[in-house]
């Protein structure tokens, strides 16, 4: 054998063309000569080898219904009736030839998605668990028996039967996630439970997605702009939005925007992966987040960088507030029978408090509602006025904020203290924050899943509103934390809720789970009553509902569970209380999915379902303006059934029983019941409500069958003004973008612009859905000003009593390898991992226990422990344990919430107050878990 | 150096500055290519490794390979390459270099087929534990350096399809070849033996050998993706032209990857390498002429407790990256910490322009509209 040199091998090259004519004949198995391998190799004929792997009988396109804000199209390829691969179909149109494409979108979860429609999680035929009923505590064992699907159906409609004879129809529950992932899916189950008069639970307050300052300060549960949108800032701070991990498809458009001349600052505690691509890094101390913004503020303010036209119209800052008791100044103080919703602001021409325009009392919320007109507000200033009581002084919001600045801990020193921050830094960041326009914030779950997220979300918004960076492209607050918001609304609820939304039961999940596990507060300490007291207080007066009814007096428990799309045992907080208290209590647990997850795991029943590629539905996101299908690439596997057919078979199994009920329990009662005739399920559940009387709907009017999955997709799309007139195989064709938006937007959608949020309140002077009309930074509801938050402030993280002696920080964030517990089994994904559920930890805190990396540790606390590797990396901080969230009970025998607990903010219990109005996940209790300490030792 | 056989380059450029670190790449390439068959588990013709890192396979970037420039520092006064094949470079192995492949017993645990009902604990086998444990992306996110100046990037790595490739020199069968008409480098499944020197050759170790077919295998650059003068049929005419390119590159979701042909000068590759020189290549030193260029990677400043490092300086050091990234073998370290520098001057002041509303060409191509903007092979 000849060794090359280079210089030979160069020369070879070079000369050696046109000598080889060997041919393919002459390729028997013994060496035959190659004179030139570079360039003119004469036996190709081997090529067509790979050329076969790639050969397919067709493709389709579908999508990933998980809630991972992505809402891609893929196409997947089939050969032999198997998906064999799947690719992005990046075919989305674009916006504007001056903004990047929304192509391609996906991720590496996406291109694996055939794992869970061929891997040994994959559902196949419906399971009943072998020692049921009864032996609760044996739930999660993996001991199934096969069932037909009869049986299975029959012993569930039974159940539910027997149950609202015994226990009452409150008692059923119906958790779902994020219909916005899959419309149809999440309708089905929602649909039967209306009809049937079950609960239907939220998911976004639960999975503390909600950012409850959202609601707070806007009235609206969030509203963001599409990622494009980020291209056009000039100022771009990443607050605890890991968008390199957790917005895989859409991160391209911020190293985009960067590499054009945006200035991005990435504001997290550990150097993670999106900061890499920053321009600044700063290395906040965990949890001080609200206090970072509060010191911004109060630099932006000395410095006179505060935009007063803008606040003064588009804010309530020059609202009047009377200093003795720190109400607003309203109506009803001024003149008798005035209203409660009306407000003054003080008028520098005339010398004199005026009703504020566009307020809630004073009208509907029309174009141009809020034009100042003559009036000139004051924006600073105390002020005598005679009210129906006498004579008070009122000071204008702004003059409260600015004496709130005056705190010492809002001095630049001290926040620099606490946040772990260099002076000069913040002052730095807070000016250019201040006059690069238009500037951003993007803000994550990093800061959202904090006890005090409302604080964290109303401080960051105050630095936006102060700015002027509300309402016009490229600015904006932008909260991407779930795949929250569905375009087409009208016709979601039209089908999911066919009696119509005040005839369904609602219930906020963190509330449920809080009472019926039994959780025990350890955050009363920090409020004038106990936590107890609050949601007393919250259920007594209507603020908050609690199914079934009456539980906090009576004792009354939640019988039966319904999950799917969902995984509610897996995701809870409070691991420990849930499986002790809540699970037990429950006589049936029933799963509908493709494969077998913690919830399936733990069900009594486990219906399959057909995957992704296997069904009809329909998908959106906030992060873009295009709706997109799925579509049936092949047919559900094994005896798995799309959820809306299965659905459809537990309306006729439960026909079958021939039960009928007049539902007097609340919202209904013996005087105004409701009758449930289960003897036509079947054809309601087909047909109800399914006429269109919407005018700005041409078309045909009805009613409808839903009786397949495509028609109730083609319901949906037919049913709302935004989708009106698109068909599902068009959009098989390639997606599409909305032509219109509805009110749940606060902007309308416009040819060529990338969607960006409150462009209604700026351009067209249109009031927001809060008390003042306006953006709410001053909060006057009793809860608030007893727990002194009626003004955004800064309160630190809760560090319960219990937990002092455990010292570092667990810090959960979403990752790149999972979309919650969706992939984080799959094996093609965790050969690209390390393997197994691993915590990171800094060197000097594993050198400290004496730990080596890939070491088995226990994390713990007094709320539970969990086993995990050890992986250590000098990107975290000290003080702080970091995993990603979302791995299944079965990978380590633990998860990530066993040493979580939940826990209620008492200022979100709030309700009877404008904007503050219960609504399913847009105003609620959240779940968070980042308030919790552990420590780290090795397993022995 | 003029290689007349060859009638067409492919080159690629990488904007590290774009990387997710997200392994789409990965998935793409893996499950299409190498997830059908045991002997190929391990292997990830692309891969994203964090660095600085010990790469995929482990300390790759050690285990020699390439072409003996006769001087490991490569240093100065070297006018022509002089090298010699370096093949006798050891093996990576299986377990300790590139990670066994785990698998998990599901069935046992989920479902009663088979299983102990009690257990409860995923099983995976091999148990990616111990002090050997590895694997492909083993040390992700795993930074250099001290809190909260510690450093790390991402880099995707596939074939370089050299121009010089010294898995093709080292093969004693002539298996490998190099096409005309696009430059890539494949293996012959049909000669290839298995005698695993084009893995002690490749000095980027993007040759595997499959131990169950006993044949070197290795990335095909997608060429059934792509209209082959070799067959008229390939069996997706219903592709765009931007869409006929290699899955990595099709499905980069961080938009980071740009692929052309040499020659043309309407091709972003060639003004990202050749007129705005901002891309370099991975260890040129080891003497293959890789046509993989990178942009390297720019970093926030140390610290972030200083309104000094408001400034432009980079938390990765320059020698970090210069150790790593140049224009050929025969730079010495000291032009490459210079090239670095000038790269990073270029992509400041082009920003800055661009900040200030003016246009910029090389901005234009870095931010990519569309994907017709990276994938243009149909260029020719």
């Amino acid at each position: 054998m000849k060794e090359w040199t280079r210089r030979e091998f160069l020369k070879a090259g070079i000369v050696a063309t046109g000598t080889l004519a060997a041919s393919e004949l002459l390729a028997f198995d013994v060496l035959n000569p190659v004179a030139d391998p570079y360039g003119a190799y004469p036996y190709r004929g081997w090529e067509p080898t790979y050329r076969n792997q790639w050969k397919f009988d067709y493709f389709g396109r579908s999508a990933h219904s998980v809630n991972c804000t992505g809402s891609c199209t893929w196409r997947a390829f089939v050969k032999n009736g198997i998906i064999f691969k799947e690719e992005q179909f990046a075919d989305y149109p674009e916006i504007n030839p001056k903004i990047p494409v929304h192509n391609p979108r996906g991720c590496q979860k996406g291109a694996n998605h055939k794992e869970y429609v061929y891997g040994a999680m994959r559902t196949k035929y419906p399971l009943i668990r072998a020692d049921y009923p009864g032996n609760n505590q044996n739930r999660g064992k993996g001991n199934w028996r096969r069932a037909t699907w009869d049986e299975a159906l029959g012993l569930i409609a039974n159940k539910i039967r027997d149950t609202i004879q015994s226990s009452g129809p409150d008692t059923v529950n119906f958790y779902a996630a994020i219909p916005a992932k899959h419309f149809i899916t999440v309708a089905g189950g929602f649909r039967l439970a209306n009809l049937i008069g079950a609960t239907a639970m939220s998911f976004y307050d639960w999975y503390c997605d909600l950012p409850p300052g959202s609601p707070q300060t806007w009235g609206v549960q969030t509203d963001s702009c599409e990622s494009a949108d980020w291209f056009n800032s000039k100022y771009l701070i990443l607050w605890g939005a890991n968008l390199l991990e957790t917005r895989i498809p859409d991160a391209h458009f911020f190293t985009e925007a960067r590499m054009n001349g945006t200035k991005v600052v990435a504001i997290f505690p550990d150097y993670n992966p999106v900061s890499i691509h920053a321009d600044i890094h700063v290395p906040v101390k965990p949890g001080t987040d609200a206090l970072l913004a509060m010191g911004m503020v109060k630099i932006i303010i000395d410095n006179g960088l505060h935009d007063v036209p803008y606040i003064k119209q588009y804010t309530d800052m020059p609202f009047l507030v009377r200093n003795d008791t720190n109400r607003f100044l309203r109506e009803s103080d001024m003149v008798d029978g005035g209203s409660d919703a009306k407000f003054y602001l003080w008028d520098t021409v005339t010398g004199k408090a005026v009703l504020a325009p566009g307020t809630m009392g004073m009208g509907p919320p029309v174009d141009g509602a809020l034009t100042l007109g003559a009036i000139n507000p004051a924006l600073e200033g105390t002020y005598p006025v005679g009210t129906l009581t006498g004579n008070i002084t009122v000071s204008t919001v702004f003059s409260r904020l600015k004496l709130k600045l005056m705190a010492p801990q809002y001095g630049l020193a001290s926040v620099a203290a606490e946040t772990g921050l260099d002076a000069n830094l913040i002052r730095q960041i807070a000016i250019d924050f201040a006059t690069t326009k238009p500037a951003r914030i993007i803000e994550g779950a990093g800061v959202n899943h904090w006890f005090h997220n409302d604080l964290n979300n109303r401080t960051e918004i105050l630095m936006l509103a102060l700015t002027g960076n509300v309402g016009k492209p490229g600015s904006g607050w932008d909260h991407y934390v779930g795949q929250e918001k569905i375009w087409p609304e009208a016709s979601f609820f039209k089908l999911a809720f066919p009696l119509g939304r005040p005839r369904q039961r609602f219930q906020n999940t963190t509330l449920w789970t809080y009472v019926h596990a039994d959780v025990v507060s350890d955050v009363d300490h920090l409020y004038p009553r106990t936590i107890n007291q609050y949601i007393k207080e919250s259920v007594d007066n209507g603020w908050m509902p609690l199914w079934p009814k009456g539980t906090l007096d009576n004792g009354r428990q939640p019988k039966v569970l319904f999950i799917w799309g969902a995984n509610y045992i897996n995701q809870s907080k409070g691991w420990n209380d849930l499986t002790k208290n809540l699970l037990p209590k429950l006589d049936l647990i029933v799963d509908l999915n493709f494969r077998m997850d913690t919830s399936a795991l733990h069900a009594d029943v486990v219906l399959p379902a057909a995957s992704m590629f296997e069904k009809w539905d329909l998908n959106s996101t906030d992060l873009h303006s295009y709706i997109i299908p799925f579509t049936p690439v092949i047919n559900p596997l094994h005896q798995s059934r799309t959820d809306w057919q299965i659905w459809r078979s537990l309306a006729a199994a439960l026909q079958a029983t021939g039960f009928s009920f007049n539902d007097t329990t609340a919202p209904f009662s013996p005087a105004n019941p409701q009758l449930r005739n289960f003897s036509t399920l079947l054809n309601d559940f087909d047909t109800m409500n399914t006429h269109n009387t919407n005018p700005n709907i041409p078309g045909d009017p009805g009613p409808f069958s839903l009786a397949n999955d495509k028609d109730a997709a083609q319901f949906m799309l037919n049913q709302a003004e935004e989708t009106s007139g698109m068909t599902m195989d068009q959009l098989v064709a390639q997606p599409r973008r909305f032509p219109k938006t509805s009110e749940a937007w606060t902007s309308d959608l416009k040819a060529g612009e990338a969607y960006h949020n409150f462009q209604r309140l700026v351009e067209r002077k249109r009031p927001l859905g809060t008390l003042v009309g306006r953006q709410q930074f001053y909060i006057d509801h009793p809860t608030y000003l007893g727990v002194r938050e009626e003004l955004p402030v800064y309160k630190p993280p809760v560090d319960a009593p219990t937990q002092g002696q455990y010292p570092l920080r667990w810090i959960t964030p979403h990752g790149r390898w999972s979309i919650h517990s969706t992939w984080r089994d799959a094996k093609f994904q965790l050969r690209m991992q390390r393997g197994r559920t691993v915590v990171y930890l800094n060197p000097k805190e594993a050198a400290n226990r004496g730990l080596q990396d890939n070491d088995e540790v226990v994390i713990f606390n007094n709320h539970g422990s969990e086993i995990a590797r050890l992986d250590i990396s000098s990107r975290i901080p000290v003080g702080m344990a970091l995993m990603y969230h979302g791995w299944e009970k079965f990978m380590n025998t633990t998860g990530w919430q066993e040493v979580t607990n939940v826990r209620i903010n008492p200022t979100q219990l709030a309700g009877g107050y404008g904007q503050l109005t219960f609504r399913l996940n847009y105003w609620g209790p959240t779940g968070s878990q980042k308030d919790t300490r552990v420590e780290i030792k090795k397993k022995v | 150096m003029a290689l007349t056989n060859i009638q067409k380059q492919v080159r690629m450029v990488f904007d590290l500055n774009k990387c997710l670190g997200c392994q789409t790449c990965t998935s793409a390439c893996k499950t299409q290519w190498t997830d059908r068959n045991q002997g190929q588990q391990y292997m990830y013709w692309n891969n994203v490794e964090t660095q600085p890192g010990r790469g995929y396979p482990k300390y790759y970037d050690m285990m020699g390979g390439g072409w003996d420039v006769k001087n490991p520092t490569y240093a100065s006064g070297l006018t022509e390459p002089l090298s010699a094949l370096r093949f006798n470079s050891p093996l990576p192995k299986v377990n300790e270099s590139y990670g066994a492949p785990w698998e998990y017993n599901y069935d046992q645990v989920l479902k009663t087929s088979g299983g102990t009902p009690t257990k409860t604990q995923v099983v995976p086998s091999p148990d990616p534990s111990g002090a050997n444990a590895y694997g492909m992306n083993w040390d992700e996110d795993v930074a250099t350096g001290n809190y909260p100046n510690a450093y790390y990037f991402y880099l995707p790595r596939i074939c370089n399809h050299c121009t010089t490739p010294a898995c093709l020199a080292a093969c004693p069968r002539k298996a490998i070849y190099k096409r005309q008409e696009d430059g890539i480098v494949l293996v012959d499944q049909n000669r290839c033996r298995g005698f695993r020197y084009c893995v002690k050759g490749c000095p980027y170790k993007k040759t595997y050998f499959n131990h169950l077919e006993n044949k070197s295998q290795k990335c095909i650059f997608c060429y059934p993706r792509r209209t082959d003068s070799l067959e008229a049929t390939d069996p997706q005419p219903q592709l765009a032209p931007t869409f006929q390119s290699n899955f990595c590159f099709t499905q980069c979701v961080g938009r980071i990857r740009f692929v052309g042909f040499s020659g043309n000068p309407a091709a972003n590759v060639n003004k990202l390498i050749d007129t705005w020189r901002v891309a370099l290549r991975l260890h040129p030193e080891w003497g293959t002429e890789p046509n993989l260029y990178y942009i390297p990677p720019l970093s926030p400043p140390g610290g972030g407790t200083s309104t000094e490092a408001l400034g432009t300086q980079n938390r990765i050091p320059v020698d970090v990256l210069a150790s790593m990234f140049g224009d050929d073998h025969l730079q010495t370290h000291a032009q490459r910490v210079a090239r670095i520098e000038e790269i990073f001057a270029t992509l400041a002041s082009e920003r800055a322009k661009v900040a200030a509303g003016g246009g910029s060409e090389l901005i234009a191509i870095l931010t990519a509209h569309s994907e017709a903007d990276r994938l243009q092979l149909h260029l020719g």
